[in-house]
């Protein structure tokens, strides 16, 4: 449905997207994920000819976007950033109007409107101005204005972006079930709705793809090793050294204590699993647990893993961690959520395990 | 072609549904009926070898109020649009770019003409109320209409282009009158300290707004000012084209 090769666009000394290639194959749902600024929307505007490619080009269902930019626009349902709507129209009016420079006539707009509008659930709002809907209104009018001509095509700039947990799950849901009838190119910097949702992942940073796979590949592949969480009422040492006696264990370490409990975070060798052992040697010691887990590695830890491999390091990172600490880092951080969110605020700025906790 | 209409009447509907145009509406036909009843009270007290038309569309104070309606109604063409970011739904439709230009400066053209229309009324109301014998050829109101018209043209093609220069309505504003004012004052250059008969006072009287209304207002329809207004709205047409285009240069 797409083929992209060495796309490019370069702004006045700076190079926003640098030969991207890509494809995208019909009815897939591919997310396009980086960091803010990566070129992700360069990238979705040279595809939906809003701006041309200073160099490469694309093919969109077979069209070339630069030759044939009218064909590609016809098949492509595009939902930019930010959802620009006209404020002064009415919903069934403004997705009317759509519809109609978008080339259907009188009667298939009337259908596709009132088609368009259950999908997104905006028969409530339909007279009412776009200036007075609610950010989510908006958001689903943007989608139905996508969708309305049934394009081959669905590209969805960060639709989820300022929509409250809630409505990021029903939109979720939503391109889910459109997923069933278009094929779905959506940027967006939320990553767990790439992993519920996206049968393929293209990770861009910097204006250079890192990695295009499926969540599952990409996760599998994260050189990172198992992980489990234990927690026990005892004394820390002798628990540790007990722990660390079993075969496949890498390393220990002390999460938190809380009064007499525990948690201990254990990291083991990559694909073993020490949960069985870890049972047998609670039950000999007669340990109270409240806390016996597996910590699965998430498409954000591969996400964050791809994005520190890459050649240059981002501004924040720390140029005294070697790759070996950060690494370290992540796995300890992980197991704490707090730390998680701060980690994420502070983008990928380390902080290195002690190994004597 | 299918497009432009949806996208004319789109454009039309937008200006009708907001205030301005009323208001604009209102002040201009306020504005110059005051200035029409003015002209007849001086043709009262002086005798005057020329018309009330002719005297009307001479006045300064005419003009003032006239340019004033260019920026009104063209700074939100292109600017409103690229502030908000429509644009960009607007040109990943399958529409042309010349669609989307045309149609906005004919909704803008149609604008224009409503607005300025009533003046015209002014004449035949004049002779109903008093039952004056006509003071004035029916050829120099067509005239002088047809001038405003042509003018009208060029004037809102400025504006177009204006604003499509800027993503700000106050800075397209202020470039579409300063535009129009310097080609206003273009024709007036031949009044200030050049030599009369050079080739230069000539060749700038071509450039005459003035002229070319006062002619068109005695009823004389020249074919130099009409390629003129013409060909010159379309160059600016032709140059917004190419600057709404200018995000696709391959730079």
């Amino acid at each position: 449905m797409i083929e992209a090769r060495n796309l490019t666009k370069r702004y006045a000394g700076r190079t926003a997207v640098d030969a991207v290639s890509f494809e995208v194959g019909k009815g897939e749902i591919v997310g396009f994920l980086g960091p803010n600024g990566a070129g992700k929307s360069t990238t979705l505007r040279m595809l939906t000819c809003f701006l041309s490619a200073s160099e490469g080009t694309a093919t969109v269902a077979g069209y070339d976007i630069y030759e044939d930019s009218i064909e590609v626009r016809r098949r492509v349902g595009y939902m930019p950033e930010n959802v620009p709507l006209y404020p002064d129209m009415r919903v069934d009016e403004y997705l009317r109007f759509r519809a109609r420079i978008k080339g259907l006539g009188w009667r298939a707009t009337r259908f596709a409107v009132g088609e368009a509008m259950d999908i997104c659930s905006l028969a409530e709002v339909e007279k009412k101005m776009i200036s007075t809907l609610s950010k989510g209104y908006k958001q689903r009018v943007g989608l139905a204005d996508a969708l309305v001509n049934k394009p081959e095509l669905l590209i969805l700039d960060e639709p989820t972006n300022g929509l409250d947990p809630n409505q990021i799950r029903q939109s979720r849901e939503l391109i889910k079930r459109l997923g069933e009838r278009h094929t779905i190119l959506i940027s967006t910097h939320i990553l767990s709705e790439v992993e519920m949702t996206c049968g393929r992942v293209i990770i861009i940073d910097r204006g250079h793809i890192r990695a295009s796979d499926s969540p599952q590949n990409l996760i599998r592949r994260l050189r990172k090793p198992g992980s489990v969480i234990l927690e026990l009422k005892g004394s820390v040492e002798p628990a540790k050294a007990k722990i660390e006696g079993i075969d496949g264990v890498k390393e220990v370490s002390v999460i938190h204590e809380r009064g007499a409990w525990v948690s201990f975070a254990i990291t083991t060798d990559p694909l073993v699993d020490v949960r069985e052992d870890l049972f047998a040697l609670v039950q000999r010691e007669k340990w109270s647990i409240r806390e016996l887990a597996s910590r699965a590695a998430s498409l954000e830890d591969a996400f964050v893993d791809i994005l520190q491999q890459s050649p240059a390091t981002t501004p924040g990172a720390s140029e005294e961690s070697p790759a070996l600490n950060l690494e370290e880092s992540i796995t300890a951080e992980d197991l704490d959520e707090s730390a998680l969110v701060a980690r994420d605020e502070e983008g990928t700025k380390s902080n290195p395990v002690d190994p004597a906790v | 072609m299918r497009a432009f209409f949806i996208l004319f009447g789109k454009e039309l509907r937008s200006f009708f549904l907001s205030p301005l145009a009323y208001v604009v509406m209102a002040l201009f036909t306020f504005l110059n009926g005051w200035l029409f009843i003015s002209m007849v009270k001086a043709m009262q007290l002086q005798v005057s070898s020329r018309s009330l038309i002719y005297n009307l569309f001479s006045s300064g104070w005419f003009w003032m109020g006239y340019f004033i309606l260019f920026p009104l109604i063209t700074m939100r063409l292109f600017a409103e649009e690229r502030k908000m970011g429509t644009i960009e739904g607007l040109l990943t439709a399958p529409v042309r770019t010349a669609e989307v230009v045309l149609a906005k400066y004919a909704a803008t053209v149609v604008v224009y003409v409503v607005i300025v229309a009533p003046v015209f009324l002014f004449f035949p109301l004049f002779q109903a109320v008093t039952g004056e014998e006509a003071a004035f050829h029916t050829g120099a109101v067509w005239g002088s209409a047809m001038g405003l018209f042509l003018v009208g043209l060029f004037n809102v093609a400025i504006g177009t282009l204006a604003s499509a220069l800027t993503t700000n309505q106050l800075i397209a504003a202020m470039l579409t009158f300063v535009f129009v004012m310097l080609h206003y004052f273009l024709g007036f250059l031949q009044n200030f300290g050049m030599v009369p008969g050079s080739a230069w006072t000539a060749g700038m009287a071509y450039f005459s707004t003035t002229e070319h209304i006062q002619s068109l207002s005695e009823g004389l329809i020249d074919s130099r000012p009409v390629i003129y207004y013409l060909s010159f709205s379309i160059v600016l047409l032709a140059f917004t084209h190419l600057i709404v285009e200018s995000r696709k240069w391959r730079v």
